[in-house]
């Protein structure tokens, strides 16, 4: 049978069976918008609470639980400022850039070799590489503490309270599946366009770095945007690393770790803060949904 | 993951296991460079540039170097000193003392059943919801894009930021989910209820995560399949259980392994919302209290090292199953 043969006879088995059908299709699709609206309340109520709790001020905000009663202002945003949250949001911003700048082209290299060249034990590798991605952080906690000191005894570097000190377990955290989000972006790159830049004369490294990296853009920006969310996210490695010190503390240990102030219920400060990092996140989510979720996905379906 | 099936560059089959001819330089004699080289066999092509195989070796080499010294070897270095009673400056070998001294300490019991509940609630409260948000947005158009962007709302939000807010909407003052559900719940203070708002803010936090994996999965069953059962006569619920759901058990894998690893080894909630109390302490909470709050470096690296192996025999239990499966295309995609 030829396919519109076959569309055809789909088309009249289709029309036998309609009359079965009982829901009307108005009443479908208001079901589906229906669902599609739960899913979005469900995913920014909790941000419209924060954001509603950070703009009340005075005694009311911490007692009533109608978040549209006022009365309404800055004050809380004044009051985290002057707590210095612009200085955890800069470390948050400088840490988790560095983690990617050093993570992504040294898990590019090992995805480009686990995804062409020709290597003896690829299956154990990617294997292994899928497993290190499960890595539980407090198992570093200690030890690396323990590696922090010592190397400060003898070389007098000083690792703790600094943003070495958090770039470099996370870079190690973050490698696994950056690695293995670039081996299945580059396993995707047709192999012919390397071959015919190597008939053209190139070396194998010239393949690489002129004609393969290039195409990997998307799957490098996927790599690169989980590795910085991870960054901006991690919460226990910086808290033992460098809890205290404005200069290094990052925002999920400032807000985290956020002390009341006297009796004074915090929550409006709380809040702001909250606000401040959550929006500028959420706009960078926004802008780069589909990447992330092509990162995301990465891997996990077969396609 | 594109994968093509076949190729029919002769080139293609040398790659595999067969040793390329002097080293990595043979390898990169393509097609098209025999066939120039044809001409003129007695002159040896000149080697030009990195070998692929040495290319190969150096390129992995950094990522694992760095791997093995960030986080291999510090495994290590815990398990050495979980052998050993650390009080201050005074270090004694204790053998395996300290994983005995686990073994009938009732705070690590509490925190391994802490743990346990946890993980079992939220992975399938965060597979259902996941899996419901996955369907629904499978099967609408209007409004498709907006949904798409909101459910990355939660997930970019910081876990510890999410708890701090959810903390705060369980709190008696201002009592918001106390007014929502009309209820009088002193839910910060109540070990099981304390619990239940950990779970809540978790599947919160990861169900659209799920859902973005599941949709995805969705989206590569063909619908001819669908139309087939329907023509079948097949029902919904029949569609789904007979055609959805064993199409979509690779992803399905892919989510409850990220998930059940996730909350095994999860600290920021529950930190968050109880500090190094044992109500909700989790095992990542216990072993950290004994570096902090409480230090007894020895057993806190005792603690750490169970931990590692627990997420670690789970995480392997679900690659055993689902590796081939998820690391096998990339790795056939250069076999072939």
């Amino acid at each position: 049978m030829t396919t519109s043969e076959e569309a055809r006879a789909r088309e009249t088995v289709r029309e036998a069976h309609r009359p079965r059908r009982r829901t009307p299709p108005w009443a479908l699709g208001a079901l589906k918008l229906l669902g599609l609206a739960v899913v979005v309340v469900w995913c920014l109520f909790p941000f419209l609470w924060m954001a509603m709790t950070s703009l009340r001020s005075g005694a009311d905000a911490l007692t009533d639980p109608d978040i549209f009663s006022g009365p309404f202002g800055l004050d809380n945003y004044e009051q985290v400022f002057g707590l210095g949250f612009q200085y955890a949001l800069r470390n948050s911003l400088v840490v988790a850039a560095l983690t990617t700048l050093v993570c992504i082209p040294v898990a590019a290299l090992a995805g480009y070799a686990l995804a062409r060249l020709p290597l003896r034990g690829r299956f154990l590798v990617l294997a292994l590489t899928l497993v290190a991605t499960l890595f539980p952080p407090v198992a570093l906690v200690n030890p690396l503490y323990q590696m922090y000191l010592e190397l400060n005894a003898l070389t007098g570097i000083n690792l703790l309270n600094n943003y070495l000190g958090m770039v470099v377990p996370y870079v190690a955290l973050t490698l696994p599946l950056a690695v293995f989000i670039l081996a299945t972006f580059f396993a995707g790159i047709p192999r012919e366009i390397e071959e015919s830049a190597k008939v053209d004369g190139a070396t194998p490294f010239q393949a690489f770095w002129r004609v393969v990296a290039p195409l990997a853009a998307p799957g490098v920006g996927a790599a690169s945007i989980l590795t910085f969310v991870y960054a901006t996210n991690e919460f226990l490695l910086a808290f033992s690393f460098a809890p205290r010190d404005l200069n290094v503390q990052t925002v999920p240990v400032f807000i985290g770790t956020f002390q009341r102030v006297g009796y004074e219920n915090p929550i409006g400060q709380i809040m702001a803060a909250s606000v401040l990092v959550s929006v500028p996140l959420i706009l960078f989510a926004l802008v780069l949904q589909r990447r992330i979720v092509a990162g995301l996905t990465s891997g996990a379906v077969k396609g | 993951m594109a994968i093509r099936q076949s190729s029919e560059n002769g080139r293609d089959g040398r790659t595999g296991g067969v040793p390329a001819p002097r080293g990595g330089g043979g390898g990169s004699g393509g097609g098209g460079r025999t066939a120039r080289g044809g001409g003129r066999p007695p002159r040896r092509p000149r080697r030009r540039g990195l070998g692929e195989r040495a290319m190969g070796r150096i390129f992995l080499t950094p990522s694992f170097a760095f791997m093995a010294v960030i986080a291999l070897f510090p495994v290590f270095y815990a398990v050495l000193m979980s052998l050993y009673e650390i009080r201050g400056f005074h270090q004694d070998f204790a053998g395996l003392g300290n994983y005995a001294r686990a073994l009938t300490d009732p705070g690590f019991y509490n925190a391994a059943l802490n743990t346990l509940v946890f993980t079992a609630a939220s992975v399938t409260l965060e597979f259902t919801v996941g899996l419901g948000f996955a369907l629904i947005m499978h099967q609408a158009f209007v409004g498709r894009g907006l949904t798409r962007a909101v459910i990355l709302v939660p997930w970019v939000i910081p876990t510890a930021v999410a708890a701090q807010v959810w903390r705060y909407m369980f709190d008696h003052n201002p009592g918001f989910v106390n007014a929502v559900l009309g209820t009088d719940v002193n839910w910060l203070r109540d070990p099981v209820w304390s619990m239940v708002g950990i779970i809540a803010a978790d599947v919160w936090k990861t169900a659209p995560f799920v859902a973005l994996l599941l949709l995805a999965g969705l989206q590569t069953i063909p619908k001819d399949y669908y139309e087939a059962a329907e023509i079948d006569g097949a029902g919904v619920f029949q569609r789904f259980w007979s055609v959805t759901l064993p199409l979509l058990r690779p992803a399905i894998v892919v989510a409850l392994l990220f998930r059940t690893v996730d909350a095994l080894r999860m600290f920021d909630f529950a930190y968050v919302f109880a500090g190094y109390s044992n109500s909700l302490a989790t095992l990542s909470v216990y072993a950290q209290r004994f570096l902090v709050a409480e230090p007894r470096l020895g057993y806190a690296s005792a603690l750490s090292t169970v931990t590692f192996v627990i997420v670690m025999l789970v995480g392997l239990a679900f690659i055993s199953r689902m590796g081939r499966h998820m690391v096998g295309d990339t790795a056939r995609e250069v076999k072939r």
